[in-house]
């Protein structure tokens, strides 16, 4: 397994407030890995430091052996990274169709574009049926399903999730979590996703980092976190 | 099932620019509607616009204020398409009117160049100049964005002064009156009007264009959410500078229209804010931001109005006409919040269902 993403001793914050301290990860080709952790300890920004939305204080990030820290969101994802952002952020007034053309912005994702309106039509079935609609008009987890496609358009070899899990049913989130699972084993597809629904996270994860205050408090295959006792207490309420 | 999958055949013969626009679900742009239906109501709003024309005809008055309303319809049009669609709130459009007018009049009066080709230099310095200068104020969002762009404004009116072997300086810049359709100047008021009746209607149909093309859509995706626009892999930076570039170009043309009409240009007149830089605003936010046809129905709302106020009640004192047309104003964003567009949306969709049955 080669090395896909390498994280290494990232800062990052908001102006003059670090959230990010020294944090280094690394996801190989094909895992599933979750990053949990509480409100507020830096998820979600080191998932937009990744990607480009923010750019770090401190160290080095590398995609497939290139340095990404402080290149634009957009450049990132024509390098093969796509983001799935909270809550999908779907453009509610666009169609399905739409949303998912939108995802096709760089040149070579573009002359695949009916290609992967394809592919993509036949992971999800109901977004065919409602491809016609309003994104507005769909359920969370239509939603939700409906980012993952439009960020599949881009043809990514990785995948980023923020919070997949927000809003949605205990139902709806066990489909979601097994079609992201599906997407990456069919797919080839490695995946980065963060999560505050860390008992579900972990279950589904190969490996999984527990932040905590900005740092990496924990790391190790998902299922040995889930029994951890620290963990357990921590976050589970066991 | 067969039906419903009929959008993907249509897919299938459609060129990768166009891959964007589906013709089967509702849309606030006009975007999806069957080309041949846009293409009926453009003409059927074409034909409106004209009618008072073959009433009017030959008054000057009123000739004189359809001239600039067709005019100003098409620069609020062209401002829509960074402001509205795009939502950056540009209030330094008025250098582009500028650069327009004078670069025409220049031409002319050097070169001796036709206006009809002299409004063309223009448009590209500004096709240029507008990304550039806008480049380093996109950083800034809402408000902070205005306010920068309408100093570029006060910066333009300086130098416009000062730089006087190019604009004239405050004394200006005055065209002959030669008539012939050559120099783009004409004995029959009517003409003019014909001219900027021309000049709305190759922006609106610009526009109409574009709100189908897939830079079209981005605009919209990079408005409505930017950095879900990023997520998505869309250059948000690109994509507004390229509409920049377009929406300055056409501003310029209107500016060299503009200057060719009145055949007199000084700084005061081409960067006054209440009557070129932010009318442009007020036009459309009145008649509908981000629609198709808002900036026109704006221009014809206000433009006439405030001509006919400012002639009719001009002696009754110092600013009467004044505080009558800032009451519409202050009517139309109370009673109409998505412009004259917006409401005349809300009765058709109150009415509509009703016709159905």
């Amino acid at each position: 397994m080669s090395r896909l993403l390498t994280v290494d001793k990232l800062s990052s914050g908001y102006g003059l407030t670090p959230v990010l301290r020294s944090v280094s990860l690394h996801v190989d080709t094909g895992e599933v890995v979750a990053v949990v952790g509480a409100n507020g300890v830096g998820k979600s920004t080191l998932l937009r430091t990744i990607t480009g939305l923010l750019h770090p204080t401190h160290g080095d990030i590398q995609f497939d052996g290139m340095p990404i820290a402080g290149m634009p969101a957009h450049a990132i994802v024509g390098h093969g990274l796509a983001m799935v952002p909270e809550g999908g952020r779907l453009f509610m007034f666009m169609t399905v169709l739409e949303n998912l053309e939108l995802g096709a912005f760089g040149p070579t994702a573009r002359e695949d574009v009916r290609r992967s309106l394809d592919e993509v039509m036949e992971l999800f079935p109901i977004l065919r049926q409602r491809r016609t609609q309003l994104a507005g008009s769909l359920s969370g987890g239509e939603r939700q399903m409906c980012a993952i496609a439009r960020a599949l358009m881009s043809r990514p070899r990785m995948l980023m999730l923020d919070e997949p899990s927000l809003g949605l049913s205990p139902v709806m989130l066990e489909k979601v979590f097994d079609l992201i699972r599906s997407v990456a084993a069919s797919r080839d597809l490695t995946v980065l996703l963060i999560e505050q629904n860390v008992a579900d996270a972990l279950d589904m994860a190969n490996r999984a980092y527990v932040i905590e205050g900005g740092k990496i408090a924990k790391t190790g295959p998902g299922a040995e976190l889930l029994h951890d006792p620290d963990i357990q207490r921590a976050y589970l309420g066991l | 099932m067969s039906k419903a999958d009929s959008p993907e055949a249509a897919h299938a013969d459609e060129t990768p620019e166009r891959a964007v626009a589906f013709a089967d679900a509702p849309d606030p742009v006009l975007g999806l509607l069957p080309w041949r239906r846009v293409a009926v109501f453009y003409l059927a709003g074409l034909f409106a616009a004209i009618a008072p024309m073959g009433l009017l005809a030959h008054e000057f008055f009123w000739v004189n204020i359809l001239t600039y309303t067709y005019l100003f319809a098409g620069l609020a049009v062209a401002w829509n398409i960074i402001a509205g669609f795009g939502g950056q709130f540009s209030l330094g459009h008025g250098v582009f009117f500028a650069v327009g007018a004078y670069t025409t009049v220049r031409l002319f009066l050097d070169w001796h160049l036709t206006p009809w080709l002299g409004l063309l230099p223009g448009a590209l310095i500004c096709a240029v100049a507008g990304p550039l200068i806008f480049w380093p104020t996109f950083r800034l969002k809402g408000s902070f964005f205005a306010i920068a762009t309408l100093a570029f404004n006060q910066v333009a009116f300086v130098f416009a002064n000062y730089f006087d072997s190019l604009t004239g300086g405050p004394r200006g810049l005055q065209v002959p009156f030669r008539a012939g359709t050559a120099n783009m100047i004409f004995t029959s008021p009517d003409a003019y009007a014909v001219l900027m009746f021309g000049f709305m209607a190759m922006a609106l149909a610009i526009v109409i264009v574009l709100m189908r093309s897939r830079l079209g859509y981005y605009l919209l995706a990079v408005r409505e959410d930017e950095d879900a626009a990023r997520a998505a892999g869309i250059s948000v930076t690109r994509v507004k500078l390229r509409a920049t570039a377009l929406s300055a170009a056409l501003t310029a043309i209107g500016g060299g229209l503009f200057a060719m009409y009145i055949r007199t240009i000084d700084p005061p007149t081409l960067f006054s804010l209440p009557d070129i830089g932010v009318k442009f605003a007020l036009l459309t936010l009145i008649g509908g931001m981000g629609t198709i046809a808002g900036p026109v129905l704006g221009a014809f709302l206000i433009v006439p109005l405030e001509s006919y106020f400012r002639a009719a009640l001009g002696g009754a004192g110092p600013g009467v006409y004044l505080i009558l047309l800032g009451a519409v104003m202050i009517a139309a964003a109370l009673f109409m919040r998505r412009g004259v567009a917006g409401a005349i949306d809300a009765v058709w969709q109150r009415w509509r269902p009703a016709r159905k049955k």
